[in-house]
């Protein structure tokens, strides 16, 4: 009797806990789009996302100089960080020895620790002079931004990619050998390919670090509202313009910078739902 | 075969090494072509503009100041800074832009001030506490505090404490231009709590204040926030905070809320530069006429 209700008991705590997180998820996509779409409809749907002017004070809100900045600055990352951390994750899983190893994985995982205000305060330092350097701009922009996240996306891509490439069966790598090609094109031809759905997956995962991405990048891309004429001019993402004018807008203002958040999250929500597929499709195949 | 795998992994070794070699000649290529760059006295090249975000204090008292913002016919304020001009959200932000870039010119609280950026003179004024004090440098603005209807007798304390000899004693150690004062601080017998929240020009004055206060009545708490000027003033009206911190001046839309506001200390604001920018002095409508985008070319000023 005290034995079953002492099970019942912690059943709930149990069930609880697990509920936790689904209503939190629940609460905020309340919250946003409760705030969000009101705002959406005043504004008008069309108005908001195909706006080039983003004017507050004058009551003028168009989103889409932020999402094509987010979508630059994302894209530009993994280009710049999908070829190092598939690389760098090959080189981990078959070319170097335990020595090399040993050092390089506390490196990366220390990469994914560094807190973002610190790479965004690097940014500034030290990527921000050279930039303005090599090409004479004021060495702020969308250009500027993707090499950091490209940075920031490392640790991810590398991780998930690495476990993906020792997930291959040790029988691809060595009948590939046995055909007669070398352990280089047997890493890139054979071991890879079949590392496919994995890699995909990291480079999804990296997708989501990047857009999402806000402290850093507010400090390194010079906020401009503006419709970015070239990669090396400055620009706003979506996550920039709510931390930057979140403080004190009020009324219309607040609500379309929550509407703000709504296209970010829709966005983060694609990603996720390619997320879970391309993780299916890799299951059934398996 | 074993011999060739070594002289495979010797070559790998190598090819490595020149990488980083050439990585790193250049950086340090980088490095010596800004250091060439930096001694030339007569400054051309593209403006950087930087200018902080929309509800920063010290923006709304740059552009007040100096005409950028302009009143349109039915009394709404227009902001007609250049949409192409850099947005930093930090003081700390906007002078490591400017200490980075020698063709940038930016805006700080005189207090901020720091020898990595150099002040312009504007007007022929070289913008320091004394020149503020004595009316020759324009451009400066009001520390306010915010009170709502309600104000309880610790805040008042804690006001009448700021308004003291004592108290701006303290602000003039801080190196912002203090009120006249008269009296000293007399403790009451008021306790309790007090939040005071806004500007971040304000905050790090406000923080010595409290600090100060600690020591002379130690039965009020003091406990500062930082945001920005906008959101300690709704702060105050929403009753979330007892005394809000505004580094301008009300507008009729907050007065009509029901806030007043009082003066606890004036500072300047310095239109700054890279160090290596061969000017040093500049007028206002020269400002005014960058931060609208009519002169974009630092050869255009003389």
């Amino acid at each position: 009797m005290n034995n079953s209700f002492k099970e019942k008991a912690m059943q709930l705590v149990f069930l609880l806990a697990a509920c936790a997180s689904i209503i939190a998820v629940i609460l905020i996509c309340v919250f946003m789009f409760g705030n969000g779409i009101p705002a959406m409809s005043k504004i008008g749907i069309v108005n908001f996302l195909t706006g080039t002017l983003w004017e507050p004070f004058a009551d003028v809100y168009g989103i889409l100089p932020m999402i094509v900045g987010s979508i630059y600055v994302t894209v530009g990352a993994i280009i710049i960080g999908v070829p190092v951390g598939i690389f760098c994750a090959a080189y981990m899983a078959r070319f170097c020895g335990p020595l090399q190893y040993k050092v390089l994985k506390p490196a990366i995982d220390l990469l994914a620790g560094i807190p973002s205000i610190v790479y965004g305060f690097f940014g500034l330092v030290v990527i921000v002079p050279i930039m303005k350097d090599i090409f004479g701009t004021s060495g702020k922009g969308i250009l500027t931004a993707s090499i950091m996240l490209g940075i920031m996306i490392l640790p991810t891509i590398i991780t998930v990619s690495e476990s993906a490439i020792r997930a291959v069966p040790e029988s691809y790598y060595e009948g590939s050998l046995a055909l007669g090609a070398t352990h280089e094109r047997s890493v890139f031809a054979t071991l890879i390919p079949a590392a496919k759905s994995g890699i995909t997956a990291a480079v999804i995962l990296g997708v989501g670090r990047a857009i999402g991405e806000t402290l850093a990048v507010s400090m390194i891309i010079g906020n401009q509202a503006i419709m970015p004429d070239s990669i090396l001019s400055g620009a706003r993402t979506m996550t920039t313009n709510i931390v930057l004018e979140m403080g004190y807008a009020t009324g219309i203002h607040r609500q379309a910078l929550i509407a703000t958040g709504v296209v970010l999250f829709a966005f983060i929500l694609i990603i996720n739902l390619l997320f879970t597929l391309i993780k299916e499709r890799s299951a059934r195949n398996e | 075969m074993e011999k060739n795998r070594l002289l495979k992994n010797l070559k790998k070794t190598l090819a490595v090494g020149a990488i980083i070699v050439m990585a790193a000649s250049l950086f340090t290529a980088c490095g010596n072509k800004s250091d060439s760059s930096s001694d030339s006295s007569g400054m051309t090249g593209e403006i950087s503009v930087v200018s902080r975000e929309d509800g920063s204090g010290t923006r709304g008292a740059f552009i007040e100041l100096f005409g950028i913002e302009v009143k349109k016919d039915n009394g709404d304020k227009v902001d007609k800074t250049i949409k192409s001009a850099e947005v930093t959200n930090s003081t700390a932000v906007m002078l490591q832009t400017i200490k980075g870039n020698e063709k940038a010119i930016g805006y700080v609280s005189l207090g901020s001030m720091s020898d990595s950026v150099k002040a312009l003179k504007v007007d022929g004024e070289t913008a320091s506490v004394e020149n503020v004090k004595s009316g020759d440098y324009k451009v400066s603005r009001p520390f306010n505090i915010v009170t709502g209807k309600k104000t309880n007798a610790a805040a008042k304390d804690f006001i009448s404490y700021i308004n003291s000899k004592e108290g701006q004693a303290i602000v003039d150690k801080e190196g912002y231009v203090s009120e006249d004062a008269t009296d000293s601080y007399a403790k009451s017998d008021a306790s309790g709590k007090i939040v005071v929240a806004g500007s971040s020009s304000v905050t790090p004055l406000m923080e010595k204040l409290a600090e100060a206060y600690k020591k002379v009545n130690s039965d009020v708490k003091v406990e500062v926030q930082q945001s920005d000027s906008t959101t300690g003033v709704t702060s105050t009206i929403q009753g979330v905070c007892n005394i809000g911190m505004a580094s301008r001046e009300l507008e009729d839309s907050e007065k009509a809320k029901g806030v007043k506001s009082q003066e606890i200390a004036r500072d300047g604001i310095a239109v700054i530069v890279n160090r290596s920018n061969g000017l040093s002095d500049i007028t206002s409508d020269q400002v005014k006429q960058i931060y609208t985008g009519k002169i974009t070319d630092w050869s255009e000023i003389k």
